[in-house]
């Protein structure tokens, strides 16, 4: 097995610099390309559809699937000239990052761009984990046609790239209205042409709930990094949400409620292998539907069967909980440019050699024999959760700790843009973001950003 | 207004011109002509038309008349006259006359229908309304709606018609109709029973009536010799389009009697209640054994309509060098098949190999499906060649081929699947090439059952219920190969290849009883328990006995010709055996199951609260459709547990918000296009590439039953 990709593009690139276009154009059928992404090597992940490619989302449940037809952002970046190198292994569904490999193709490059499902921080993580910018664009710019996921409401395709650059041309090309996704809203895309930062003019509000529950090391690393950012002449303003807490309470139920709806339609009868014995239609779906799940997801599922059937009062009480939630970071946006947020522990953990070598201040960035950071080490016992990392979702609680700082993206729609740590700028990872369709100035900040990074302080 | 006075109007005639009446009725069809309004009004006993004229009633009337609507329930006073020449509607019975109406009184108002209930059209020559689109959920949900309209109303009467012809007959036969309890105890009728709970005696219950057998036999020694009801019977089976959870038979037992005697009463009884719908078969009614069934029909209930015999040809083929008809016949096998006279211009080559030998013969249970055409003075097909010519000629003279015949043949090494799948593919051709005239009514005594049946186990079990009497009472109960020779004194009444009911001459003799029982493998322990009280009533001087029963819904939907027994039971449960209009069956509270003493049934032995731990992931897994291994319980208990947790949580930090389910604003969408297209992976047909299982380009999934 491929320990990467999931599938490789049959089709090689041609001609200089990647562009298949030949071998698109007579391959597939598709319309000459208008080369604006001509020479982009693209990964995706195995849920999403590229017709004639296995897609089977990393889950029993589509095992030896092949896409009928192409996503609708797949579409867009064929008919930019973009060349799709292959898929990564991904986890079920793309719901959390165990198991797969996203990040990898572009860390080491065998791909420019990832595409990547973000359901609850994954784009975040697995670039924090690569040492690669990623974008989770806001909530409704991208198409979803095409993409298999399980929290509707929630789920993005975000974008992983070495180069800002690269993941701002990509947005432009696959952000947008499609008469094949009715959930997009009518909304102008963002303005994704570059702008200046002035630094003097921008204030950056940091949210005191949301260093709460950080270990001790990362608690640290966070505030050098806003050290650092002030010393570039941003304004920092500290800002308060007290019910940050309770992201990951409306995120697990309302995503595990649409996770139980959107996975019924597994039920081995157009896709999905089909389990034998079943006497009856019943017997079919009970078997064939044991056999799709993981352990993992399928708790989830169980979990929201509950919510649905035994206790829908939660499932509205979480709900109104979200419209606060919203109503609440409406708000803070609303008093600053950005929000700074921890950039999630980029600890290398799992990570093949290499990945986060420049983090500063040691704690969790070592690589531990059993490939697990000690997390809450010396000087903070008990105080971080003790859930498991990469490659060990053994429980939905040790999920949900994992994205504990990504995950209220994915509740109120967001656009998040992770960048990794600059040694020389003496910054560890930090995400930020800003509203709703504040995609193109996040990109200019983030821009900005490594600009001075580069020059050091 | 006085209802005393009050007058039906579909019994009103041109000899009732110029009298004045009081009709009352519902409003079936209404015509406003600016100022003339006409109305159909509908009794029970059909419809006439009455008019509002300002000539003729008051400015106030003619204005409330104007506000009427459908199923207004209203009374009128009006004077009968003739219509005027070229206004007369045959549509109805009333048609050549209508009613000026004086005075108008609306009972009732009526919400604006779920379907149309008129039938008829106002107007001669103009389409009348139908039922037949309307779902027959939403017809259930509103059966007093349903029943309204003229052809339920008719088939409830004719309903009541032939209940009352069939009470009338047997009175006059000197038959008593008795009834038997509705609760009483689990009967040997092989359905399952449904169980009602008894609150004085927990954990006991009673059983519904699965046939009021064993109580119309005690009636028998209780010296009431003729006997009959019509009875509410129920059975807990699997679904099926034409059964119903509860169902009425006509039950008939007599003493002193013997099978002529039953086939003359039942007859009778039969062809007086045919007639009824105008149907008069003809008497005696013919006869079949079992064995002459099967062999001729390959069904122990032919459908006598139509022709299309099975014939054996077995000793055609014993020296063949067709590979596939020796192997069967080495094997012991039969080859039997049919004659289609006529039919080989509409049986074409690819219609019989493609569809009947590989899908339909095959679905029936056969193995293959050997075919033949009659043209030009010779047979063809596929396999023609592999027969000599002495075959091919034996075969024409079986069964006298003439050309443009067409013979189908099945072998297989198990009579029961020949008989069986050439019997099936026998109603089948018969429908697909109209054999069976519409308007026949063929009924058919089956006799001679076989008494036994063999088990798995290498017993027998009764083919009927362990009652019947045998043809022979010098059998010994041990030899089972003599007790699978053995005939019952079982019949079936079948008419047009349906089952309209059954009975035998019952044991009277408690030898002979134990005789039967011992056959049947029952320790005296298990008989006792059983049957105890039963056996014991035939310790005291038992008559010889026996009787029948009638399926009613069956028979009254084959007299009225309806497409189902729904069409004739005024509130019937639904194919998925739920009644639409109370919604039962329905959950009930837990203090009623606590009364009964259902709380905790089965589940004494677990601990507190273990329980509805279990039955949750069970429920869950059950309601979501996923399994779950036992292995996995332990992950899923755990996950529950935090889900109350978080429930907890939710419930105290809600606050006021409005539920948000999108982050996004809300935009209606409307697909583009107003001309139905089909979808392009549908057309090619790469929409069933993925699937699992595919059949004639649909996906195929398991069977919703069993």
């Amino acid at each position: 097995m491929d320990p990467i990709f999931f599938h490789r593009n049959p089709e090689t690139a041609t001609g200089h610099g990647h562009a298949a276009v030949q071998g698109h154009a007579t391959g597939h059928g598709h319309a000459p390309d208008d080369g604006r992404l001509r020479g982009l090597k693209v990964a995706v992940q195995p849920g999403v559809a590229v017709k004639g490619w296995p897609t089977d989302a990393g889950s029993h449940a589509l095992a030896g699937y092949v896409s009928l037809e192409d996503a609708t952002v797949v579409q867009r970046l064929r008919g930019a000239g973009a060349y799709l190198c292959g898929s990564i292994h991904a986890a079920e569904f793309g719901f959390g990052l165990a198991g797969g490999r996203t990040g990898e193709a572009v860390r080491q490059a065998f791909a420019d761009i990832e595409l990547v499902l973000d359901s609850i921080g994954e784009s975040r993580v697995a670039a924090a984990r690569a040492g690669v910018c990623g974008l989770k664009p806001s909530y409704g710019l991208v198409s979803r046609f095409g993409l298999i996921g399980l929290i509707p409401s929630m789920e993005c395709c975000a974008v992983l790239s070495r180069s800002l650059d690269d993941i701002r041309e990509t947005l432009r090309i696959i952000t947008g209205q499609d008469g094949l996704d009715f959930s997009l809203p009518d909304e102008e895309a963002p303005d994704f042409s570059s702008m200046a930062i002035d630094p003097g003019k921008i204030t950056i509000g940091v949210i005191d709930e949301a260093q709460d529950a950080l270990p001790a090391t990362e608690g640290e690393e966070f505030r050098a990094s806003l050290e650092a950012l002030r010393r570039r002449g941003f304004t920092l303003q500290e800002m308060s949400l007290p019910d940050f807490s309770l992201f990951s309470l409306v995120h697990r139920i309302v995503g595990s409620v649409e996770a139980s709806s959107a996975a019924g339609r597994y039920d081995s009868v157009r896709y999905g292998p089909r389990a034998p014995g079943a006497k009856n239609w019943n017997e079919m779906y009970l078997l064939s539907r044991a056999a799709a799940f993981g352990p993992f997801v399928k708790s989830y599922l169980i979990q929201g069967a509950f919510f649905q059937f035994e206790r829908y009062g939660a499932f509205e009480d979480a709900c109104r909980i979200r419209a606060r939630l919203v109503r609440e970071m409406r708000r803070l946006t609303s008093q600053v440019d950005f929000l700074a947020f921890p950039g999630i522990d980029g600890g290398a953990a799992g990570v093949p050699s290499g990945g986060m070598a420049g983090v500063p201040s040691g704690g969790a960035s070592g690589d531990t024999a059993a490939g697990v950071p000690a997390k809450g080490g010396p000087g903070s016992p008990g105080e971080a959760p003790s859930a498991p990392r990469y490659g060990a979702q053994a429980s939905l609680r040790g999920v949900y700790a994992e994205f504990a700082s990504t995950l209220f993206a994915n509740v109120t729609g967001q656009p998040v843009l992770y960048l990794p740590s600059s040694p020389g700028g003496g910054r560890a990872g930090i995400q930020l973001t800003g509203p709703r369709l504040a995609d193109g100035r996040l990109l200019a900040l983030g821009e900005s950003l490594l600009e001075t990074d580069r020059k050091g302080d | 207004m006085r209802f005393s006075e009050r007058v039906f109007c579909g019994r009103l005639t041109s000899d009732d011109v110029g009298r004045r009446v009081l009709l009352a009725g519902w409003v079936d069809a209404f015509r406003d002509h600016g100022g003339l309004i006409f109305v159909h009004l509908r009794d029970r006993s059909g419809i006439v038309q009455i008019v509002f004229s300002p000539e003729t009633a008051s400015c106030e009337v003619c204005q409330r008349a104007a506000s009427l609507r459908s199923e207004y329930c209203v009374a009128v006073k009006g004077e009968v006259r003739n219509r005027l020449p070229g206004t007369e509607n045959p549509g109805i019975e009333t048609g050549t006359i209508e009613v000026m109406t004086t005075e108008l009184i609306v009972l009732s108002e009526s919400d604006t229908l779920p379907f149309a209930v008129s039938e008829k059209a106002m107007v001669a020559g103009a389409a009348s309304g139908e039922a037949d689109h309307v779902s027959e959920d939403l017809r259930l949900q509103y059966r007093y709606l349903d029943i309204r309209r003229p052809s339920m109303r008719d088939n409830l009467t004719s309903r009541h018609r032939i209940f009352q012809t069939v009470r009338q007959f047997l009175d006059s036969r000197g038959f008593v109709e008795i009834e038997t309890p509705a609760l009483t105890m689990s009967t040997p009728e092989g359905a399952r029973d449904y169980l009602v709970p008894s609150r004085l005696h927990p954990r006991s219950f009673y059983a519904l009536p699965q046939s009021p057998q064993l109580f119309k036999q005690l009636l028998m020694i209780g010296g009431i010799e003729r006997y009959f009801q019509l009875a509410r019977c129920f059975r807990d089976e699997d679904l099926r389009p034409n059964r119903q959870p509860e169902f009425t038979q006509l039950d008939i037992e007599a003493s002193f009697i013997d099978e002529e005697s039953l086939y003359e009463l039942t007859e009778e009884l039969v062809v007086k209640m045919f007639a009824v719908g105008g149907i008069s078969p003809a008497r005696p009614f013919p006869r079949m054994t079992y064995a002459q069934a099967m062999d001729t029909t390959g069904s122990d209930r032919p459908d006598l309509r139509f022709g299309l015999r099975l014939v054996d040809v077995t000793d055609v083929f014993t020296e063949t060098g067709y590979a596939i008809f020796r192997q069967v016949l080495e094997q012991g096998g039969r080859i039997k098949g049919l004659n289609l006279k006529g039919q080989s211009d509409r049986l074409s080559k690819n219609v019989l190999q493609n569809e009947y030998a590989k899908e339909i013969a095959p679905s029936f249970g056969a193995k293959g499906m050997t075919w033949m055409r009659a043209g030009n003075g010779r047979l063809e097909s596929n396999i023609v060649q592999f027969f000599s010519s002495r075959e091919l000629d034996r075969l024409r003279s079986r069964f006298a081929v003439d050309d443009g015949d067409v013979l189908i043949m099945v072998a297989d090494p198990s009579p029961e699947v020949v008989t069986s799948a050439l019997g099936q593919l026998r109603l089948h051709l018969a429908k697909r090439l109209d054999l069976i005239p519409d308007d026949a009514f063929c009924p058919v005594w089956i006799t001679d059952f076989p008494l036994f049946e063999p088990t798995e186990q290498g017993g027998v079990t009764s083919s009927h219920h362990p009652f019947t009497a045998p043809d022979r009472t010098d059998f010994d109960p041990a030899d089972v190969e003599e007790l699978l020779t053995l005939r019952s004194r079982a019949y079936d009444l079948v008419v047009n290849g349906e089952e309209l009911g059954g009975g035998s001459i019952r044991i009277s003799d408690r030898g002979l009883q134990r005789k039967i029982f011992t056959a049947l493998g029952l320790t005296d322990e298990e008989v006792n328990e059983r049957f105890g009280f039963f056996l014991r009533a035939f310790d005291f001087g038992p008559p010889p006995h026996g009787g029948l029963a009638l399926g009613m819904d069956r028979t009254v939907s084959m007299i009225l010709r309806t497409p189902s027994i729904r069409e004739v039971i005024a509130f019937p449960k639904n194919r998925s055996a739920v009644c639409p209009l109370t919604g039962a069956p329905t959950p009930v509270k837990r203090e009623q199951l606590a009364e009964l003493g259902l709380l905790d049934l089965g589940s004494r032995e677990v601990l507190p609260g273990a329980a509805e731990k279990e039955d949750r992931i069970d429920r869950l897994s059950w309601l979501s459709r996923i399994g779950i291994a036992a292995e996995e319980r332990a992950v899923m208990a755990e996950t529950l547990k935090q889900a109350e947790e978080l429930a907890l949580i939710a419930a105290g930090s809600a606050g006021e918000d409005e539920p948000m389910y999108t982050v996004v604003p809300l935009a209606n969408r409307m697909r583009p296009g107003t001309v139905e297209r089909r979808c392009e992976l549908s057309r090619t047909g790469d929409l069933l590439k993925n699937a699992p299982s595919v059949k004639n380009g649909y996906f195929k999934v398991a069977g919703i039953l069993e």
